[in-house]
């Protein structure tokens, strides 16, 4: 099943930069989750046991050979739609969201996993239409596709989720061949008509499927100050992110010494603001550095995909590529204050279990699309 | 299987997508750490500071002879961290324990500790025991801070001058709020580095800025002259006459410090919150009324310099005078003064004959009068050093009819302040120099070193000394023989005006409600002080400035001057203040002039003579009358009987003036009732025995102290 000399096409830039990153990630965790908790490695050490898992999980994936994963495709479909139910009933309340399934020795996030099981399904999806993609009519069935687990999440509420699963659509779609005005014509219209319904809700009262929090931390982006609450509300975090980050300078304040970190003035500094203590403690130089590091597995995926044997395999790495793209970009626009705070997380970076898992899983099949792309002749 | 070319080129394009994605989030980046980071940065420092205020000392307030009158004490305030008291979880016991102390609502200082801030106040100014309690509970997150409250030790006295200072250290009213920023200093702080949960971090900045307490300020004001004023107010609010409001000022004429000031109804500035809002500032200065006959002093003084009229010009008040369509009545109306002098017009008060000389100054010298009334510091502020003073309503001057100068000659028609009128009475005592009223003395530092003095300021010569000088004298016979006798103090000489005017109303002047006032300095001769009474608004009648103002003024201004030690001095003219001996007046008629003249001398009157000739054929009083020595006896002479003279019976009462024309052999023909005024023909003129000579009689003033 597995041949070893598979191996010989791995791409060890791309696992390189990744165990890079892994390394620079527990370095900056455990600055900043030093003061949160009795153990100043209480984080560290579960989030190196997070990897560990990740790891075994992407071994497993690379083992299998991925075209196998077509005969499984309505199996993972339905298991995804399964787990996103499942979560609306038996699932564990938190922040005002009902999203993690309580396994006991591990709160399990449905929605981290919809996103690369997403992909699986879709690549899938995508390549028995790629030729048939050039209609509006071509483009209702991959649409009301992912449109059941997207809704599920959305439902959760979990609108940073269901967008990027909304970007992983485009992105595959896109790749996968679709009529180029189309997807324009799609993004545009569906620009417009959030906008209109925005300006409406705000003058006219029209109701849209947002909670009152939700669309004040999308809307804080235009003024962190005006949040109702002169800044202390949903602002606070913009504000105080902007702030870490603008104290880093150059070269950064160094490791444990950041204040706006160390003294928790910057709520969520282990898991969705980690950027910012990368700015604060860090630096701009470093901050780049990262974001390189970042663009450089990014750019070794794109490269993947277009070396893969197939359009499936193409597909899988692309909507994988889409998910991370977007994870990054929102992720750092949102601490810098030019996104949105949607509550994504940033990749491979910041704390947290089923993230780090699910992300393993889309980077095992990356690597797997990876070794057994086309046959290199001797 | 290759994928294809497609696919391989949209992926170039995602790539170049993503490229674009991560240049702008660096931009982004470059502009949050290099153009705002600075800001930024010090964003982050404030983040990480909670500042605890430590209030300076407020300085002290003192009357001209070091007395004080506003005093800095030392309390307490009660502040709390709310996180420190979120983190103890011990919030709701805590308030229910500070509630109880401190006496009020558990419910509000747990809403004050919960919510979301660095640092809250819970109570100011918190009674010593209270605070120790609280101290030596050792509640965490519970501060007890010292701070200052602002006492004034004297309660109501000065109330209006002194104002008052809020909690917070700051003056809202009166000199607190003139003085403020002298008086505050500036406010020091503790400053501690604190973490996002409150909690304090050790080894931290954690710095004491000392407070700058604030210098003292010396006002012009007496103390004991203060409580004179106020004395006199409380007892006439106390009286039946129970106005609406009543005022005293009492300046130094020559230095335009202001010694006294005092109004009801007053407050007392340690709890001014229970009083009303409108009786917190302070009317002498904010207020206007309109003067009234007080203001007759500023048209003496203008027509006077400007030589349209001298003290012995005679005048004749019918009781009225017609300005145009206008009829302006004297106050004795329907009576009349009869013919007077204008000397004996201040004396009367006599509003046709201050018209009368508005209108010829005005006419004579047009724009004069508002020249002097402007010059004399009326429509403008003094400049006094309080806030919110008033300019006093002058009509403007492009308006102006002649039934507004003639009634601005009496004092109507035209709004002053209390202020206003004081400091232009001033400048006539003065000899014409109209001074600043001031009521800062000086300003002391910290140690009591004298850090600034202000000096009296002179504005303007208003009129010259000599006319000074004449309107004093005019104004010290009102008070010694006229309207003002009420406000008479032996042993000083004073000068002063009565006012009585009607107060205007919604749709003109209302009935029944007057201001009734005085105004006067003392002594005449080298004036000290210049003393201002209104009442406003007093019950019942009389409800003239004569009768009601004019005794209040005597009171304070005795005291004042006794306090004062200003020399007893008796003018020559009433030396004996024994009243004059009652004399029997003889029978000197049919005797020769010389006789008839040494034996009333001999007793002690006077004499006087009406015709020619060296024989008395009448007098006036007849004889076997009791009058005072001293009195005036009038001889009607005369040499031939045959070509008789008409003799001058001005002033007589008909039955005096039929006895005289008798012994001239000529018969009356009265018209009306009271004294003689009009006579035809006119004296002088010889006649043949038997003529008629028909007189007018005037029914005058009856003994009221008038306006």
């Amino acid at each position: 099943m597995f041949e070893r000399r598979l191996w010989r096409n791995l791409d060890y830039v791309f696992i390189g930069s990744i165990v890079a990153l892994l390394v620079i990630s527990l370095i900056v965790l455990q600055s900043a989750s030093a003061n949160i908790s009795s153990d100043p490695n209480y984080y560290v050490k579960k989030q190196i046991l997070n990897i560990l898992i990740g790891l075994f999980a992407l071994f497993v994936v690379v083992l299998i050979d991925y075209t196998k994963l077509k005969r499984y495709n309505i199996f993972f479909y339905l298991i995804n739609i399964l787990m996103l139910v499942a979560v609306m009933v038996i699932g564990h309340e938190a922040k005002g969201a009902q999203r993690w399934i309580d396994l006991g020795f591990f709160l399990f996030q449905p929605s981290e996993f919809a996103k690369t099981i997403t992909v699986v399904t879709l690549a899938h999806f995508l390549e028995k239409r790629h030729n048939k993609l050039n209609s509006w009519r071509d483009l209702i069935a991959p649409f009301l596709y992912v449109a059941v687990p997207m809704l599920l999440i959305l439902k959760q509420p979990d609108l940073g989720t269901s967008l990027v699963i909304m970007a992983i659509l485009f992105g595959m779609l896109y790749v996968a061949g679709a009529n180029n005005k189309l997807l324009l014509a799609i993004i545009g219209g569906g620009a417009l008509v959030v906008g209109l319904a925005l300006y409406a809700h705000f003058h006219y009262g029209l109701p849209i499927p947002l909670e009152d929090y939700q669309l004040r931390r999308l809307m804080v982006v235009l003024n962190p100050y005006n949040d109702g609450k002169g800044g202390t509300g949903a602002g606070y975090h913009v504000i105080q992110s902007q702030i870490a980050i603008g104290s880093g300078g150059w070269w950064g304040v160094g490791l444990h010494q950041g204040t706006q970190v160390q003294l928790n003035f910057l709520p969520e500094h282990h898991t969705d603001f980690i950027f910012s203590v990368v700015g604060e403690e860090l630096g701009f130089i470093r901050t780049v550095g990262v974001l390189s590091i970042y663009f450089l597995i990014l750019h070794r995926m794109i490269r993947i995909a277009s070396q893969a044997k197939d359009l499936y395999g193409s597909l899988l790495v692309t909507g994988i590529v889409s998910m991370f793209a977007f994870h990054i970009l929102v992720n750092v626009g949102m601490t810098t204050g030019i996104m949105p705070v949607t509550g994504i997380p940033l990749p491979l970076f910041s704390y947290g279990g089923s993230s780090m898992l699910a992300n393993m899983l889309a980077l095992g099949l990356v690597i797997n699309v990876n070794l057994r792309r086309q046959k290199i002749l001797f | 299987m290759v994928i294809n070319i497609n696919a391989r080129k949209r992926l170039v394009f995602v790539f170049f997508l993503l490229a674009a994605g991560l240049t702008t989030v660096i931009l982004r980046l470059a502009w949050l750490q290099f153009v705002r980071g600075a800001e930024l940065q010090e964003k982050a420092l404030n983040n990480r500071l909670n500042v605890m205020p430590v209030a300076a000392q407020r300085g002290v307030i003192y009357d001209r002879n070091r007395h004080e009158l506003a005093i800095s004490i030392a309390s307490d305030y009660i502040g709390a961290f709310p996180q420190e008291i979120k983190d103890s979880g011990r919030a709701e016991e805590i308030a229910a324990t500070i509630g109880s102390i401190l006496d009020i609502p558990a419910k509000d200082v747990l809403e004050k500790i919960t919510r979301n801030t660095g640092f809250e106040f819970i109570e100011r100014q918190v009674e010593f025991e209270k605070a120790q309690k609280i101290k030596n509970l050792k509640l965490p997150g519970i501060e007890v801070v010292p701070e200052n409250r602002r006492y004034y030790p004297n309660g109501p006295l000065a109330a209006q001058v002194l104002g008052f200072a809020g909690v917070d250290n700051q003056g809202l009213e009166g000199i607190e709020a003139m003085y403020d920023k002298q008086l505050s200093g500036e406010p020091g702080k503790i400053v501690i580095e604190f973490d996002a949960l409150g909690h304090e971090i050790p080894r931290a900045t954690h710095r004491y800025i000392p407070p700058q307490n604030g210098n003292s300020i010396v006002l012009t004001i007496d103390q004991t002259i203060q409580y004179i004023a106020e004395r006199e107010l409380e007892k006439i609010v106390n009286s039946p006459t129970d106005p609406l409001k009543a005022n005293i000022i009492i300046m130094d004429s020559k230095t335009g410090e202001i010694l006294a000031m005092a109004s009801r109804p007053a407050f007392d500035p340690n709890n001014f919150g229970k009083y009303p809002s409108s009786v917190w500032g302070n009317p002498l200065v904010r207020d206007v009324y309109e003067p009234g006959s007080c203001f007759k002093i500023i048209t003496t003084a203008a027509a006077l310099e400007e030589g349209i009229v001298s003290p012995n010009d005679s005048f004749y008040c019918p009781g009225y005078i017609k300005v145009g369509p206008d009829t302006i009545n004297c106050w004795v109306s329907p009576m009349s003064h009869g013919s007077e002098t204008f000397a004996e017009a201040v004396k009367n008060s006599c509003n046709p004959v201050f018209a009368k000389v508005a209108l010829k100054l005005e006419e004579e010298k047009p724009g004069k009068f508002y020249d002097y009334i402007k010059a004399f510091g009326f429509g403008h502020p003094t400049g006094i050093d309080l806030t919110g003073e008033g300019t006093g309503l002058l009509i403007p001057e492009q308006q102006l009819k002649p039934i507004n100068i003639a009634t601005i000659g009496i004092g109507q028609g035209i709004a002053v302040t209390p202020l206003q009128l004081v400091t232009a009475v001033s400048a006539v005592a003065n000899g014409g120099r109209l001074m600043r009223p001031h009521l800062v003395k000086e300003v002391l530092d910290e140690d009591g070193n004298v850090i600034k003095k202000i000096k009296p300021t002179e504005i303007r010569q208003v009129i010259s000394p000599a006319t000074a000088q004449k309107v004093a004298e005019l104004l010290e016979n009102v008070v010694s023989k006229g309207t003002g006798r009420n406000a008479y103090i032996p042993g000083y000489r004073v000068g002063g005006k009565t006012g009585t005017a009607q107060k205007a109303g919604p749709g003109g002047y209302m009935d029944g409600k007057y201001v009734a006032s005085f105004v006067g300095f003392a002594p005449v001769n080298n004036p000290r002080i210049v003393c201002l009474v209104t009442i406003d608004e007093p019950k019942g009648y009389p409800y003239y400035g004569g009768t009601l103002a004019a005794p209040v003024f005597k009171r304070v201004v005795s005291d004042v001057l006794h306090y004062l030690k200003v020399p007893v001095q008796y003018d020559e003219n009433k030396k004996d203040e024994q009243p004059p001996k009652p004399v029997t007046v003889p029978e000197v008629v049919g005797r020769e002039l010389s006789s008839a003249k040494a034996e009333i001398e001999k007793l002690g009157l006077k004499v006087r003579f009406e015709g020619q000739g060296d024989k008395v054929i009448a007098q006036i009083p007849k004889s076997g009358a009791v009058v005072p020595a001293g009195t005036k006896i009038i001889l009607y002479l005369q040499s031939n009987p045959n070509k008789p003279r008409v003799p001058d019976v001005s002033g007589l009462r008909v039955t005096e003036a039929a006895q005289v024309l008798e012994a001239y052999g000529l018969t009356l023909e009265p018209q009306g009732t009271g004294q003689a005024a009009e006579q035809n023909p006119v004296p002088g003129t010889i006649v043949s025995p038997g003529n008629k000579v028909r007189i007018k009689f005037y029914e005058t003033a009856r003994e009221v102290l008038g306006p």
